[in-house]
């Protein structure tokens, strides 16, 4: 009783500044409905959030574009002269699509390429190793809450740190090479490879990012009902078959929501990248995020309309990709009703 | 063939034992229905025959053979979820063929299987539809369809017509059965509800605690239960468990008293007991009739009458406060509150000692 009476006072004062705040909006809300309605209240407590939106969404959108059709290195719009689609046409300015180096913007280019070539490669291991690790993080193994912690860790660290950390692995004189001496195996420079570093980059994003897609597959894993694989034990269903017939099919709802968000998370790749690799060897690992960065802030002859212009056409494969999710996802709701 | 025997079998999880020394003999073709509350192992039972859980002692056999460490799939059983387990992306046609493909047969068999069993099971028209798309008694159908496809050694079906709505468990509860009657296949059969096993079952296995209560024809249960469980749990309206004191005890009869002026002699042999030891009689409330013209009689206060019609159901209460329910013929008038005198012959009665054991029956 005391204790229950010594709550009921901790909350009673807790409660009171909301109860006074709620009294003194009380009376202009009332006018406010008075004048708008339901609607307007709606309105009223959607405004905050809208306002939210408008000012760090929807404005910088507007100002990026207004960028992208002006040209010279002024910082303020009202110092830019309006060029239309100028930077548009000189970033599509090319003898030949499928070899950047007869294009104007050879760089832009480049790093489209390869983040093609990360996106794919990057979402097909991300995907296969997810998928992987949820299925043994889903068996009764020993330990199973540790390792689904360690396997979720890294989600949890700053992308500057995730490639603060590998580079001290794989520089030079780091932790592998340091390793693979002592085992009496020859040390490899792998940041300056080519090869290795755009490996090194879709290792450590992958590393960096699965547990999260882990998280999502296990949850899609352990809603499929026991009974199933039990029913499927007692038709004599080889484990193989047990995956690609039943496990597959039932997880393919979540496997949707992981490519797509690995993809639309691959194309914006960065900061890993960046502070591992800063887009080298030479240019095997540039990528179109670090390329507008660099277009637009970070070198010498800086061109903020260009790299507006290129950070819009990227907008724009990202609002194809969440299409495709959105409507993949529209599909498997009708596809859950009709179950 | 679908001969199965259990020995000794035991489970524990961990340091809780679950099924304690089980000992039953199906013979092939049989219905066996193992009935009791939750808890009381059954379920576990099954997935020890099936093969999806082993028994931390004692043997399985299967027509003679001993499969106690033999997979699921290669008993040869075919077993029906209390959840139906259907595949939901598969259609009715795929969730039925599963199963055969995995052992390689051939096309032309596995639809000539699909099609009797359709026909039998009366699913033709949905073998193109998904499981979400059916309703919960065709659903059930599918799943036994699942199993019959397999032309197993013997059925398991772990409460099949538990997530069905009643009228609908009769009508499949019907089909079971004539099922069983076409097939002439081993089946066993779980469930809680004792209506299902009294009308399904060649013989009924009752469970309690993870032991077997009592094992026989769903009649011989009925009117001779070993003990207070199984009177208790077999027949509805539940039988009347009247605490009582043995009054004289002999080899070929025993008198026992009671409140409300009860007195009756029951045929028993009583040689084992002592005059003025507790005794329970058990009394059906449809053997119980209104007036003082029987072997025994007591008084007691009507609580309620539920008039169905055809008959009364009356709810009492001794003067020593002992509920009793009494299914009346015909329509009665009294009223809650009233006074009223019930009946019964001693040969309907069931007298367990203190122990709760039936007493056995007179010395001949």
């Amino acid at each position: 009783m005391a204790t229950r009476s010594i709550s009921s006072r901790i909350g009673a004062v807790l409660a009171a500044p909301v109860i006074w705040l709620a009294r003194l909006l009380n009376l202009p809300l009332k006018w406010w409905q008075g004048m708008t309605g339901t609607g307007g209240m709606a309105a009223f407590f959607l405004a905050p959030n809208m306002a939210i939106f408008g000012i760090f969404v929807l404005l910088p959108l507007v100002i990026n574009f207004a960028y992208s059709m002006t040209s010279g290195q002024a910082l303020f719009l009202s110092d830019r002269s309006y060029v239309g689609g100028e930077q548009y046409a000189r970033l599509m300015d090319c003898g030949n699509y499928l070899d950047p180096t007869t294009c104007r913007e050879d760089l832009f280019w480049i790093a489209l390429r390869n983040t093609a070539l990360f996106v794919v490669v990057q979402v097909s291991m991300m995907t296969v190793v997810a998928m992987i690790t949820a299925l043994i993080l889903n068996r009764e193994i020993r330990g199973r809450g540790f390792w689904r912690a360690v396997f979720f860790f890294p989600v949890l660290l700053s992308p500057v740190v995730v490639g603060l950390i590998w580079r001290w692995i794989l520089q030079r004189e780091g932790l592998l090479n340091f390793i693979l001496y002592n085992v009496g195996l020859e040390p490899h420079v792998w940041l300056t490879d080519r090869f290795y570093s755009f490996v090194a980059t879709v290792g450590v994003s992958v590393w960096a990012h699965m547990g999260f897609y882990t998280l999502i597959l296990l949850a899609g894993l352990q809603a499929i009902p026991r009974d199933l694989y039990e029913a499927a034990e007692m038709d004599g269903t080889r484990a193989g078959r047990v995956f690609w017939r039943i496990t597959l099919p039932l997880l393919m709802p979540n496997l949707l929501v992981v490519i797509v968000l690995a993809l639309i998370r691959a194309v914006q790749i960065f900061d890993e990248a960046y502070v591992l690799t800063g887009g080298g060897p030479g240019t095997s690992t540039l990528y179109l995020t670090q390329y507008i960065y660099e277009v637009g802030f970070a070198s010498l002859l800086r061109n903020p309309g260009l790299a507006a212009a290129a950070s819009i056409i990227m907008g724009l494969i990202l609002v194809v990709l969440t299409l495709i999710q959105l409507g993949l996802g529209r599909r498997n709701e009708k596809a859950g009703e009709r179950k | 063939m679908g001969q199965i025997t259990l020995s000794d079998i035991q489970r524990a999880y961990g340091n809780v034992k679950v099924l304690h020394d089980i000992n039953l003999d199906i013979a092939d073709g049989e219905f066996v229905v193992l009935v009791g509350p939750s808890g009381c192992g059954k379920s576990t039972l099954l997935r020890l025959l099936s093969g999806l859980d082993k028994p931390t002692a004692g043997r399985i056999e299967i027509d003679g053979k001993d499969v106690t460490q033999v997979s699921a799939a290669d008993r040869g059983l075919a077993m029906v979820f209390q959840s139906y387990a259907l595949y939901p992306h598969m259609s009715v046609r795929q969730n039925l063929a599963f199963g055969l493909e995995n052992i390689q047969m051939p096309k032309a068999e596995i639809a000539e299987r699909i099609t009797e069993a359709a026909r039998m099971l009366e699913i033709t028209d949905y073998l193109d539809r998904r499981p979400g798309q059916l309703s919960g008694g065709q659903k059930q159908r599918v799943a036994i369809g699942r199993a019959v496809v397999r032309n197993p050694t013997a059925f398991l079906l772990d409460e099949p017509l538990s997530n069905l709505d009643a009228e609908l468990r009769i009508s499949t509860r019907a089909e079971i059965s004539a099922l069983h009657d076409r097939l002439k296949t081993t089946m066993i059969y779980v469930t809680h509800d004792q209506v299902e096993a009294m009308t399904l079952a060649d013989r009924i296995v009752v469970m309690r605690a993870g032991r077997i209560e009592q094992v026989g024809r769903p009649l011989d249960l009925y009117n001779t239960p070993a003990n207070l469980f199984v009177a208790g749990f077999i027949g509805a309206p539940r039988m009347n468990l009247l605490p009582v004191k043995i009054a004289e005890a002999g080899p070929q009869s025993v008198r026992v008293e009671g409140a409300g002026g009860l007195s009756i002699m029951v045929a028993a042999d009583g040689s084992a007991l002592q005059p003025g030891t507790d005794a329970t009689l058990g009394i059906r409330p449809h053997d119980i009739r209104t007036g003082t013209g029987g072997d025994g009689s007591f008084t007691a206060t009507v609580d309620l009458m539920e008039a169905l019609g055809p008959e009364t159901v009356a709810h009492a209460t001794t003067d020593d406060g002992q509920k009793i329910l009494a299914v009346l013929n015909g329509q009665d008038t009294t009223k809650a509150g009233d006074g009223i005198s019930f009946a019964f012959d001693a040969g309907r009665t069931h007298l367990f000692d203190a122990e709760g054991q039936r007493l056995p029956p007179p010395r001949t």
